[in-house]
């Protein structure tokens, strides 16, 4: 089974996307429009250029290779809910191609393309005979993600999805209700021929459509049938999805060139913007580049991502064996600590320094490492954490099997751990012990 | 300066010619100056329709970038002028509306597709009227009714409230029987306006006095042109040279492609600004609203459009389509650039690109009845290569048939070399001997 999604996010812009109408919840239907949006007969669009950068944050989020010049083009039908009979998307030269996303940090999904359209308004069915139409919905922003068919099943769909729309609210702040309002165009094949089943709202939505359609072409195919190309509708209420059009009636949309707009050299635009990693992003690149446990780069990026910025700085200049020494240890289990008292993690790079430079010893450097971030003296320190590793070198004297089974499993440390913290009866804060305790037993591997 | 003109005589005077669709309602006699607008010009609180049956109704909410500055320029808009179907012709007849009729022979053309705004260019004393050309519809109205008129470079005016026909084509410009006021009144209206993007990026408008050194004729520019136009142009020639200008005839072969690729752009793009025709939020809204969207869209649109208007949208939409999408549209955008590529080899050497406007005099009604699609389309090849260049021209009058029938030539000059146009309108003119149409009400 190969299913591929078209996902459209809305682009969380101040105003709309060719014209300086309000995005924010409208009192009432049709006011939040203008004769741009309303497409009434001299109107013309103006960009607004944050939707530029939004596409060109989201293009290389999702790993594309963002276009030199992009521009937009007129896609042509007719629904009363389009208010120019137009849409303008971008067909030729879209904003980003050829990207490659990992789910859960391991498969990957090629990205076909981004590009950014403008948003229909919305109709609404009133009794039997009639509709309106609401025009707030029309010109809003919207990036439209192409995925090759990469997933393999209904699940895998919706998981893509959440970490995706997880990981585009970190980069474009994309408000709360970012779930809600992705729209997915869903391609699903059991066997050679593909359906689409067209505009499906929401996470559990696409994978319920992409499940019914999984049950529906299998059952055509086992009878002997053909599954035809076609497009389909999914049914929330009654969670199925139904025949709209088939193949050949598929629209022509005759794409040309959006001439009131010109063409948009974005390559210096796209190389003066960063953008934030997300969470998920950097425990993956740490455990990629600095062949650290992927376990121990989402501790330290859970912990805080300035910690597993000081974890990089450190890896970095004085190396990783360093990285993991002292910032996965003592500055780790000091984080919490030095937040709250107000203090900066660059106090711990210059004991770091003269460690690494051979100036002072383990104990010294975890001493510093601790004041820097505490604020405590020295020599209460030195009293405090002399009594602590006394204490743990004593018991591992007498428990030497300790430090052997702590080779094969580090699960080892905790009867350690527990003694030290009963006998101590809460002097020191358990991530101190557990970080002396693990660190005296390594130094005697 | 009052303005010496009453409802009456303006009703009278268009109820022979038949230059306006929507006029004022009353003389703002402490105004600077009258103009007169194309249809295709939104007018806050006027009507306008763009030659079309199906905008019948259609008050805009806002002035067009263009009015809005003539007004406050001190302007008193007099009329929306009558004109092609959203500019779909050469005579100004294919009009859902009223037909205009030309000063010097109510029995002729205005030409197309500013008709209405040539005429009330002629008609009218110190009056200025805005046109709009895609193809030529300037020029040739300005030709047949024996008035200066000029389309500026492409982008110089706000196209901000123009009705679109093919928005990489059109231009707004002036049509005048006073040479000095295509100066005068581009200066008005041009500068970049945040609410059309293609007009932010023209440098400034120069205005000192640059008299034309020499001009190219091109040797296809000449062919196939009436007696009447040949000769004229050729008297013409011979006053260019006495006061002083170079004239050399010169190949350029691109120009017979221009117009094949001119109406697979411009169709392609009008069949797209047509779509939102439809019966809903504006305009003509009198449809059977108990058929399904789709029937109620295509029986409107069936109802309301002109036939040549159906006729673009069909061209539009078959060289759009995929598959014959490179065939035509791509491999229009292609030819384009060789034509503006030929301009600037000539303009390298050359101030102007010079030929006679139209090939013959304003046609009779009877005969362009007489005329097919492709005939009249024919009749633009000298105005529609300058026009896909996006290179600002103007015509200006040069002669008289035997008819009695305005002659104009068109000068083309280079992007954004409005000025050497300018003076070349202002020398001409005290060479030059206009003769006005005798209106006698």
């Amino acid at each position: 089974m190969k299913i591929g999604l078209e996902i459209h996010v809305q682009l969380p812009t101040k105003s709309k996307m060719f014209c300086s109408c309000p995005t924010t919840d409208a009192p009432a239907p049709n006011t939040h429009v203008c004769p741009t949006c309303l497409g009434m007969p001299g109107s013309r669009p103006v960009l607004n250029r944050k939707v530029l950068e939004y596409g060109i944050m989201l293009a290389k989020m999702l790993g594309c290779k963002v276009a030199d010049t992009t521009w937009f083009s007129r896609k042509t039908y007719f629904y009363p809910d389009m208010s120019k009979s137009v849409q303008i998307t971008q067909y030729d030269n879209p904003v980003g191609e050829g990207g490659v996303y990992y789910l859960g940090g391991k498969k990957p999904i090629r990205i076909t393309r981004i590009h950014i359209e403008e948003d229909p308004g919305k109709t609404k069915r009133v009794g039997d005979q009639s509709s309106l139409v609401d025009y707030n919905r029309s010109g809003i922003p919207l990036a439209e993600i192409v995925t090759e068919p990469d997933l393999s099943t209904p699940a895998e769909a919706r998981e893509f999805l959440g970490q995706l729309i997880s990981d585009i609210r970190h980069v474009i702040d994309l408000p709360g209700d970012g779930e809600r309002s992705i729209r997915c165009d869903c391609n699903i094949s059991v066997g050679k021929e593909r359906c689409e089943v067209k505009n499906v709202t929401g996470l559990k939505n696409v994978e319920r459509a992409l499940t019914y359609e999984l049950v529906r072409q299998t059952k055509v195919l086992k009878a002997g049938g053909k599954v035809e190309r076609e497009t389909r509708r999914f049914d929330e209420e009654r969670g199925v999805t139904i025949s709209v059009r088939k193949k050949e009636f598929e629209a022509d949309y005759g794409y040309i060139d959006e001439p009131d707009l010109g063409m948009y050299n974005i390559k210096e635009l796209a190389e003066s913007i960063k953008i934030k990693e997300s969470p998920l992003q950097m425990t993956l690149r740490l455990a990629r580049d600095y062949e650290i446990d992927q376990k121990m780069a989402k501790q330290l990026v859970t912990t805080s991502v300035s910690l597993a910025e000081v974890f990089e700085t450190v890896a970095k200049q004085y190396g990783t064996p360093n990285a993991v020494k002292w910032v996965a240890g003592p500055v780790s289990a000091n984080w919490k600590h030095m937040e709250a008292r107000g203090g900066t993690p660059e106090d711990v790079l210059p004991a770091i320094a003269r460690f690494a430079s051979g100036e002072i010893t383990d104990t010294e450097c975890a001493m510093e490492i601790k004041c820097a971030m505490t604020g405590e003296s020295m020599e209460s320190l030195g009293n405090a954490t002399g009594d602590l590793e006394n204490i743990i070198s004593g018991y591992l004297d007498e428990n030497p099997g300790i430090v052997s089974d702590y080779a094969k499993n580090d699960k080892a440390a905790n009867k350690a751990i527990g003694y030290v913290m009963k006998q101590t009866g809460g002097k020191y804060s358990s991530a101190e012990v557990v970080e002396a305790v693990k660190r005296i037993i390594e130094s005697r591997l | 300066m009052s303005i010496d003109m009453t409802m009456e005589r303006m009703r009278a005077i268009n109820d022979r010619y038949l230059m306006f669709h929507a006029m004022a309602e009353s003389v703002d006699t402490d105004a600077g100056f009258t103009f007169s607008a194309k249809d295709n010009l939104t007018s806050k609180d006027m009507e306008t329709c763009a030659g079309s049956k199906i905008l019948i109704g259609y008050k805009p909410v806002f002035d067009a970038t263009s009015i809005a500055r003539m007004r406050e320029e001190g302007g008193f808009l007099m009329g929306k002028t009558n004109m092609d179907e959203f500019g779909f012709g050469t005579f100004s007849t294919n009009s859902g509306l009223e037909v205009p009729r030309n000063p010097h022979d109510v029995e002729r053309a205005c030409g197309g597709s500013s008709g209405g705004s040539a005429c009330a260019a002629a008609v009218f004393e110190d009056h200025v009227s805005l046109g709009v050309s895609t193809g030529g519809s300037i020029c040739c109205p300005a030709s047949f009714c024996g008035v200066y008129g000029m389309a500026p470079t492409y982008g110089r005016v706000s196209r901000y409230g123009l009705i679109d026909y093919g928005n990489s084509l059109d231009k707004i410009g002036i049509l005048s029987a006073k040479a000095g006021d295509l100066r005068r009144y581009i200066n008005v209206m041009a500068g970049k306006d945040p609410k059309d993007p293609t007009s932010c990026v023209q440098p400034e408008l120069k205005n000192e006095e640059r008299s034309m050194k020499s001009v190219a004729v091109p040797k296809e520019g000449i062919e196939g042109l009436s007696k009447d136009v040949e000769s004229a142009f050729n008297n013409a020639l011979e006053d260019l040279k006495r006061m002083g200008i170079d004239v050399e005839y010169v190949d350029m072969p691109s120009l017979r492609f221009a117009m094949p690729a001119y109406y697979v752009l411009a169709t392609s793009e009008a069949s797209t600004n047509l779509a939102r025709y439809v019966g809903m939020r504006y305009g003509q809204q009198e449809g059977d609203l108990s058929l399904k969207f789709d029937d109620y869209f295509s029986s409107f649109r069936s109802e309301y459009f002109g036939d040549e208007a159906k006729r673009r949208i069909l061209l539009g939409t078959y060289t759009r389509m995929a598959g014959f999408r490179d065939r035509y549209y791509a491999k229009a955008l292609q030819v384009r650039k060789v034509v503006i590529d030929d301009y600037k080899r000539i303009l390298a050497d050359h101030d102007a690109v010079l030929a006679p406007t139209m090939p013959f005099t304003a046609p009779r009604f009877d005969d362009i009845s007489k005329m097919s699609a492709l005939d009249s389309y024919k009749a633009d090849y000298l105005t529609i290569p300058a026009n896909i260049a996006g290179t600002p021209h103007m015509s200006v009058p040069c002669g008289y048939g035997s008819d009695g029938m305005p002659i104009g030539m068109q000068f083309v000059a280079d992007h954004w070399d409005e000025n050497v146009l300018f003076t070349m309108a202002e020398d001409w003119e005290k060479e030059f001997d206009l003769r006005r149409p005798e209106v006698t009400i």
